[in-house]
C-alpha cells in the first residue's frame, strides 16, 4: 500500500520498503463518470424515436453502457444527447436546459439536423443551421436518424473523450468536438462484434496503463531509484 | 391540555384577512416543452384550479421547420422525401399521400404490383406505429414494462422493412410514379413469420395492459369525446373512431388496395381514452389480417412505371388528395403554376386537428388524467408543427 502525499493530488507514493500501488484519481473519476452517463429525455423529433426510444428497448439496451437512466429534468442529468431539429423558437429553451445541467455535462449531437440543419438547411426560416450555434458539443453523430449502434459509436467516442480528457489539475478541459462516423462498408455484425470487445474492455479500469500514462515529476523517479524517505523538499509537482 | 381544531375557513381567515377567501386560487402551470409526457417539444398552458384543469391550451411552433416552404423550392420528387420528417411514425403513408397526389395531378396511372406492395408496407407501418403508442401509452401511466415489450416486437417487424426499404425510421420507399425499389426476394417469407409470431404477441399485449385493472381505471370514463365535438373538431383516425363515427378512408373512399381486401373498421362506443386505446389495439390485428389477404397476391410487374423523372411537370390548378395514416386523415394541397416546383404546398395533418380535442375532453378532469387522455390521441408534435 502506499500513503496519499499533499505534493501530487491523487498520487499514491511509495512507502519505504513496502509494495507499490500506483494510480491516478482521475483515472478512476474519469472512468466513473464515463460509465454512469445520465442522458436527459430532449427528444424533439424523428432522432428521439431512434436515439431515445430504441435505443432504450430490448435489443439495443442502452444500459449495456451505463447510460439508462434516463432523466427528463436537466438537474439530475449530465449527457444531452441532441434528437432532432432545433428551431429559432426552442433555441433559448435549449441553452437553459443546457445551462440548468450540472456540470460536468456533455453533448452528443444526432443527426444531420443538429449537425447542419440537415434536409432543412436551405430555404428554411425557422431551423438553426447547427446545434453548435448555440451550445457547445462534444461529440457529433451524422445520420438521418443514425442508426442505434451508430449513437453507440459516439458514445463510446464521448467515453473515451471523458476518460482522457479532463484532470483534476485541469479541470473543464476538453478534448476538441469529435465527428463520430462510423466507417464505410461496415457490417451490422462487425459493429457487434466490436462493441462486445469493448464493453468488456472498457469497463476494466487498466492500472498498468493509468502508470504508464502518468509523467513523473523528476523528483519522484530519483525517490524511486533508492533514494530512501518521504520527500520533505516536495520539488517537482506539476507535470 | 385541549386544542381548539377550527374549521380551515377560519383559520385561512385568520391568516390572510379578509380580502382571502377559503377556495383554492386559480393558477397557470405550464406543461412543456421539455416534457417526458408531451411525446416531444408540445406546450401546454394550463390554468388549475387545485388539481383541476379549467383550461388547456396549446402552444405550437417549437419544432416548426417549415417543411411547407421548403417544398415551394424543390421538385415534386424532392418533396417526398421532407414528408418522412412530419409524421415520422407512418413515413411510407406520408410519401404515399405525396405521390398520390402528384399522380393523380399529373395523370399519372401506377400498376397494381406498386399498389399492392404501397398497401402492405402502409399496413406493415401502421403496425409499427401503433406498436410503439401502446408501449409509449404504458410508459405514461406509470409502467415501464409495456414499452419493453412494445419496442421489443417494433423491432421484428423493423428488420422486415429494413431489408427491402433500407432505413429504419424515414424510409423514402414511396415516390411519384412508384416505388425506391423492389421488394426483397425474402419479403414475403419473412412478412409471413412476423405475421406468425405477432398474433399470439397480440394476446399477450391484452393480458399484460388490457386486461389489467389500473390501466382500466385510468382510462375507463376519462378525457370523454362525443361524436359531435369530435366531428366540429375535425378529428381523424382513430380519435373520431373512437367518439363512435365508423369513418375510415381505407373503407369509404378506398384508394391503394384496400377495396380488395376484407377487413373491419373497429369503432368505440362513448369516446373516452379506453375507446381509443382498444381501436388502436383492434387496429393491429385488422392490419394484420388485410397484409395476410394481400401478401400472397402480388402481382409482377415493375416496381417504377417510367423512369425517374424530378421534371414532373402538373398543369395549372389546384389539386386535393387525402388518404389514412396511423393517426387519421393526411390531406395533400397542391397550387400548381405549370412548372415542376408547387407554387404552395399545404399539408392537412391529422395530429394538428387532434390536439384541440384536448381542451373538451380534458376540461373540469384532474390533471393526471390529462397524461392518459393525451397519450390516447397519440400525437407526433413534428407532424402538428410541421
Amino acid at each position: 500500500m502506499g500513503i496519499v502525499t499533499d505534493k501530487l493530488p491523487g498520487a499514491l507514493e511509495k512507502v519505504p520498503g513496502g509494495n507499490v500501488l500506483v494510480t491516478r484519481f482521475d483515472e478512476i473519476i474519469n472512468w466513473a463518470r464515463a460509465s454512469s452517463l445520465w442522458p436527459l429525455t430532449f427528444g424533439t423529433s424523428c432522432c428521439a424515436i431512434e436515439m431515445l426510444m430504441a435505443t432504450g428497448g430490448p435489443r439495443h439496451d442502452l444500459a449495456r453502457f451505463g447510460a439508462e437512466v434516463a432523466r427528463p429534468s436537466p438537474r439530475q442529468a449530465d449527457l444531452l444527447i441532441l434528437a432532432g431539429t432545433i428551431v429559432k423558437r426552442m433555441a433559448p429553451r435549449l441553452r437553459t436546459l443546457y445551462e440548468q445541467m450540472a456540470e460536468p455535462r456533455y453533448v452528443i449531437a444526432t443527426g444531420a439536423c443538429t449537425i447542419s440543419g440537415g434536409p432543412f438547411i436551405y430555404h428554411s426560416y425557422t431551423t438553426v443551421r447547427g446545434a453548435d450555434e448555440i451550445i457547445p458539443v462534444d461529440v457529433y453523430v451524422p445520420g438521418c436518424p443514425p442508426r442505434p449502434e451508430q449513437l453507440f459509436h459516439g458514445l463510446l467516442t464521448l467515453q473515451k473523450m471523458i476518460k482522457e480528457g479532463e484532470t483534476i489539475r485541469e479541470p473543464g478541459v476538453r478534448r476538441k468536438p469529435v465527428i463520430s462516423a462510423l466507417p464505410e462498408g461496415i457490417t451490422l455484425e462487425d459493429i457487434q462484434g466490436e462493441m462486445k470487445e469493448l464493453l468488456v474492455k472498457e469497463n476494466v479500469v487498466d492500472v498498468q496503463h493509468a502508470v504508464d500514462k502518468l509523467k513523473w515529476p523528476s523528483g519522484l523517479n530519483e525517490q524511486s531509484s533508492g533514494k530512501s524517505g518521504a520527500n520533505e523538499s516536495g520539488a517537482g509537482d506539476g507535470t | 391540555m385541549t386544542v381548539e381544531v377550527s374549521s380551515l375557513k377560519e383559520l385561512v381567515e385568520q391568516a390572510s384577512g379578509d380580502d382571502r377567501s377559503p377556495d383554492t386560487q386559480e393558477y397557470f402551470v405550464n406543461m412543456g416543452p421539455q416534457h417526458p409526457s408531451t411525446h416531444g417539444v408540445l406546450r401546454l398552458v394550463l390554468k388549475l384550479d387545485g388539481e383541476r384543469v379549467l383550461r388547456c391550451i396549446p402552444v405550437l411552433g417549437y419544432i416548426h421547420r417549415s417543411i411547407e416552404k421548403i417544398s415551394e423550392h424543390m421538385n415534386y420528387m424532392n418533396c417526398v422525401h421532407l414528408t418522412d420528417r412530419m409524421d415520422y411514425l407512418s413515413s411510407i403513408m406520408n410519401n404515399w399521400a405525396v405521390s398520390k397526389a402528384v399522380e393523380e395531378a399529373a395523370g399519372i396511372e401506377v400498376n397494381s404490383r406498386i399498389q399492392y406492395i404501397r398497401t402492405i408496407f402502409a399496413e406493415l407501418e401502421r403496425i409499427q406505429s401503433h406498436q410503439l403508442w401502446w408501449g409509449v401509452l404504458g410508459m405514461d401511466l406509470g409502467a415501464f414494462t409495456p414499452f419493453l415489450y412494445g419496442i421489443r416486437d417494433r423491432e421484428v417487424l423493423n428488420d422486415v422493412m429494413e431489408e427491402t426499404v433500407g432505413a429504419r425510421l424515414t424510409m423514402n420507399y414511396v415516390l411519384p410514379g412508384g416505388l425506391m425499389a423492389d421488394i426483397h426476394p425474402n419479403f414475403v417469407h419473412r412478412v409471413k413469420e412476423f405475421i406468425k409470431y405477432f398474433r399470439p404477441k397480440l394476446d399477450e399485449y391484452d393480458d399484460l395492459l388490457t386486461n389489467n385493472v389500473i390501466i382500466q381505471e385510468r382510462l375507463r370514463n376519462v378525457g370523454i369525446l362525443s361524436p359531435q365535438t369530435a366531428v366540429q373538431y375535425g378529428a381523424t383516425g382513430p380519435v373520431l373512431r373512437g367518439s363512435g363515427v365508423a369513418f375510415d378512408l381505407r373503407k369509404d373512399h378506398p384508394y391503394g388496395v384496400y377495396d380488395q381486401a376484407d377487413f373491419e373498421v373497429p369503432v368505440g362506443t362513448i369516446g373516452d381514452s379506453w375507446d381509443r386505446y382498444w381501436v388502436r389495439v383492434e387496429e393491429m390485428r385488422q392490419s394484420l389480417n388485410i397484409v395476410e389477404q394481400l401478401l400472397d397476391n402480388i402481382p409482377p410487374g415493375d416496381f417504377l412505371v417510367k423512369k425517374l423523372n424530378s421534371k414532373i411537370k402538373i398543369p395549372e390548378g389546384r389539386y386535393y388528395s387525402q388518404l389514412e395514416t396511423a393517426r387519421g386523415v393526411l390531406g395533400v394541397f397542391i397550387a400548381s403554376d405549370k412548372k415542376d416546383e408547387p407554387y404552395r404546398l399545404h399539408y392537412r395533418s391529422p395530429n394538428f386537428n387532434n390536439l384541440w380535442c384536448l381542451e373538451p375532453m380534458i376540461k373540469g378532469d384532474y390533471i393526471a388524467s390529462l397524461i392518459g387522455a393525451m397519450s390516447s390521441l397519440d400525437l407526433v408534435i413534428p407532424d402538428i408543427d410541421r
